[in-house]
């Protein structure tokens, strides 16, 4: 009797951009830097993903400005990703964006099998609508709470305490964690951050290891180590250019 | 008489993002069929699933010991307790075995971390951590126990399909892949939320059992197809099919390593006519008799506990007594044959202390010198061996073998 022939699977892991689009984006460039960090990361990301075979990556990305609204709306496997650019103009309405995201990550839509989803939110400003509200909604959603995280902040102008909200409660202790927003002050370590989110932060999601219940110290899934940037993002001197 | 169950089976297989990763196989799991005082039988299944996170980084050894573990605590169980005391049994479950198979567990990983090398730090059990589900088969009844992320699923005689047990949503705040796990101190506690003691004159039309951990359910496509699966892969008469599919599960699924553990209720015999698979318990006619005489020195070993056995000659005996379990517990250790070949103090020190892990210790002694083991055994060792790309040493003629003349002596089942 040959061995039983039932649909296997392997798991999705749903990846999505958060990008602020307000008019500040348009400022010194850090619009186009963003589209184009994003642009030259994913060959690396889908070599990440044919190398984890047992993960589907699956891309996404969600502008907001005066309004948010789906920029890259239907999952799409990132061999099969065209980056369109995105264009900057607006406010920042980041609560609404929150809210938007917490209607994908109900399950349904969302599979039960998924693997926990990586979020990432980029930004160099501060909402101008009710994030507290639309983060509270998110928040709410299982696959939220289980989420990876992460925060990429624009300059000196994003606001690092909403942006930390969105991530988490702030690791103890000082420096660089990704655990906290990364600070992105040129093109260059935008690009660091964006590389290191899509390649090494995918690999680490896609075969998670099993976590004690109740130790949630570490995090969603333990992460790995950040880049080594040009600028270390707590260092408050330097060449800052955004 | 008819027996209650067919023979069990379980295998582990290595989940493909492991053997890519060069990380050794986290689950562990087994079969057993044991015997009471005045015979009475009883089936254990048990799987365990290491935790494998860098805290976790010898969850490995956290799932054989809590394996190993949980077989001895059931077999004390079981020279104290008759099958026919369902009350006792159901507290046993729910309480005794749990609390029992923790301390030992405790003590057991205790015991490995002082031949670690970093044993001067001290010991996190969260570095073993591992789950547990375990099943018991009786004449009259099953139960079930354990911790963590593992699934127990019905099958029916009709086909159908149902999940009986699973771990319970750890809430939302739970850290994505959260389980429950041994090394928690309430572990004993949380098991209590699992265990079950079902009678069988209330459940007419089970026909089976499938125990498994969470990476077979994870690499279905849905709920519909785990349990079809299950509802399936007790009709497989060959271990090695099992094992292959189960490879496949891991390589086309999630990745993660994979364990299944079945038990099969044998069918009255209506009208005369035997179903299919109590054609396998006959066809398995002598394995079963060499069991039995296995376990009846078993029992006497443990009347009579003094000297100490070889804990390598009681792994090789007891794998030699029930074949198939030699492919489902050798598999598992293709890391460690590898550590063999790479780390030659390994074998050393698992010589050293063979009651620690002695199948471990099997693998070390095949390494150095002929087993003089069954056929089955030798020939699948011998397989290892070649795989890992070293060679087992070859066993010098039985007195009653001779070999063709010419021919050069080879690895038993080298072909």
């Amino acid at each position: 009797m040959p061995f039983p022939n039932v649909r296997l699977s392997n798991r999705p892991l749903h990846f999505i951009y958060l990008c602020d689009c307000s008019g500040s984006m348009a400022a010194q460039g850090k619009m186009q830097a963003l589209n184009q960090a994003i642009r030259q990361s994913l060959p690396g990301m889908a070599e990440v993903a044919r190398e984890n075979p047992e993960a589907r990556v699956l891309v996404r990305a969600l502008r907001f400005a005066d309004r948010a609204e789906w920029h890259l709306e239907q999952p799409t496997p990132v061999d099969h990703l065209q980056w369109r650019d995105l264009e900057a103009g607006g406010i920042t309405a980041m609560g609404e964006a929150l809210e938007r995201l917490a209607g994908v990550l109900q399950s349904p839509p969302m599979e039960e099998r998924a693997l926990p989803p990586v979020l990432v939110l980029i930004s160099d400003g501060q909402p101008t609508d009710d994030f507290e509200t639309g983060l509270a909604t998110l928040m709410r959603q299982p696959w939220a709470q289980k989420a990876v995280r992460l925060a990429i902040a624009l300059g000196h102008d994003a606001d690092l305490e909403v942006l930390q909200q969105f991530i988490g409660p702030e690791p103890p202790g000082g420096g660089r964690s990704p655990r906290r927003p990364l600070q992105a002050s040129n093109a260059t370590s935008l690009a660091q951050y964006i590389q290191w989110a899509s390649t090494a932060v995918v690999g680490a999601a896609s075969m998670p290891a099993s976590q004690v219940q109740g130790a949630t110290s570490g995090g969603n899934i333990p992460l790995p180590d950040l880049p080594p940037t040009v600028l270390d993002p707590t260092d408050d001197v330097g060449p800052l250019v955004w | 008489m008819t027996p209650a169950w067919l023979a069990p089976r379980a295998c582990s297989v290595i989940g493909a993002a492991h053997r890519r990763q060069g990380k050794p196989c986290q689950d562990a799991s087994l079969s057993a069929e044991l015997s009471g005082r005045n015979g009475e039988a009883l089936q254990l299944l048990a799987v365990a699933d290491g935790h494998g996170s860098s805290r976790s980084w010898l969850s490995d050894r956290g799932s054989a010991l809590a394996c190993r573990e949980a077989e001895r605590a059931v077999v004390e169980a079981l020279q104290r307790t008759p099958l026919g005391d369902t009350t006792t049994w159901r507290h046993l479950l729910r309480e005794g075995l749990p609390a029992t198979i923790q301390a030992r567990w405790q003590a057991a990983i205790a015991d490995d971390w002082r031949h670690q090398p970093q044993n001067a730090d001290p010991l996190e059990p969260v570095t073993y951590g591992c789950t547990l589900g375990l099943v018991l088969l009786a004449p009259q009844w099953w139960g079930c126990t354990g911790l963590g992320d593992w699934d127990l699923v019905a099958v029916h005689r009709t086909g159908d399909a149902a999940l009986i047990s699973q771990e319970e949503s750890l809430g939302a705040r739970a850290a994505a892949e959260a389980t429950a796990s041994l090394c928690l101190p309430q572990a004993a506690g949380l098991c209590a939320r699992r265990a079950q003691l079902q009678p069988l004159a209330a459940h007419p039309q089970l026909r089976a059992l499938v125990l498994s951990t969470d990476g077979v359910r994870k690499s279905c496509a849905s709920d519909a197809d785990f349990l079809a699966l299950c509802s399936q892969v007790i009709d497989l008469d060959d271990p090695q099919q099992l094992e292959h599919g189960l490879e496949q599960i891991t390589r086309q699924g999630s990745g993660d390593d994979v364990s299944l553990a079945i038990g099969r209720r044998a069918q009255p015999a209506a009208g005369g006519r035997w179903p299919r698979r109590a054609g396998l318990a006959l066809s398995l006619g002598s394995g079963t008799v060499a069991l039995a005489t296995a376990l009846v020195a078993g029992s006497r070993l443990l009347q009579r506990p003094a000297p100490r056995p070889d804990p390598v000659l009681q792994q090789q005996q007891a794998l030699c007594a029930d074949p198939s379990r030699i492919r489902a517990n050798l598999t598992p250790r293709r890391a460690q044959l590898l550590q063999l070949q790479r780390d030659p103090t390994l074998g050393q020190r698992l010589l050293a202390a063979p009651e620690r892990d002695p199948l471990g210790a099997l693998l070390a002694r095949s390494q150095r010198s002929p087993l003089r083991a069954c056929p089955p055994l030798e020939q699948h060792l011998a397989t290892l061996w070649r795989d890992a790309g070293g060679k087992m040493p070859a066993a010098p003629p039985r007195p009653d073998e001779r070999p063709p003349a010419g021919s050069r002596p080879a690895a038993p089942g080298s072909r």
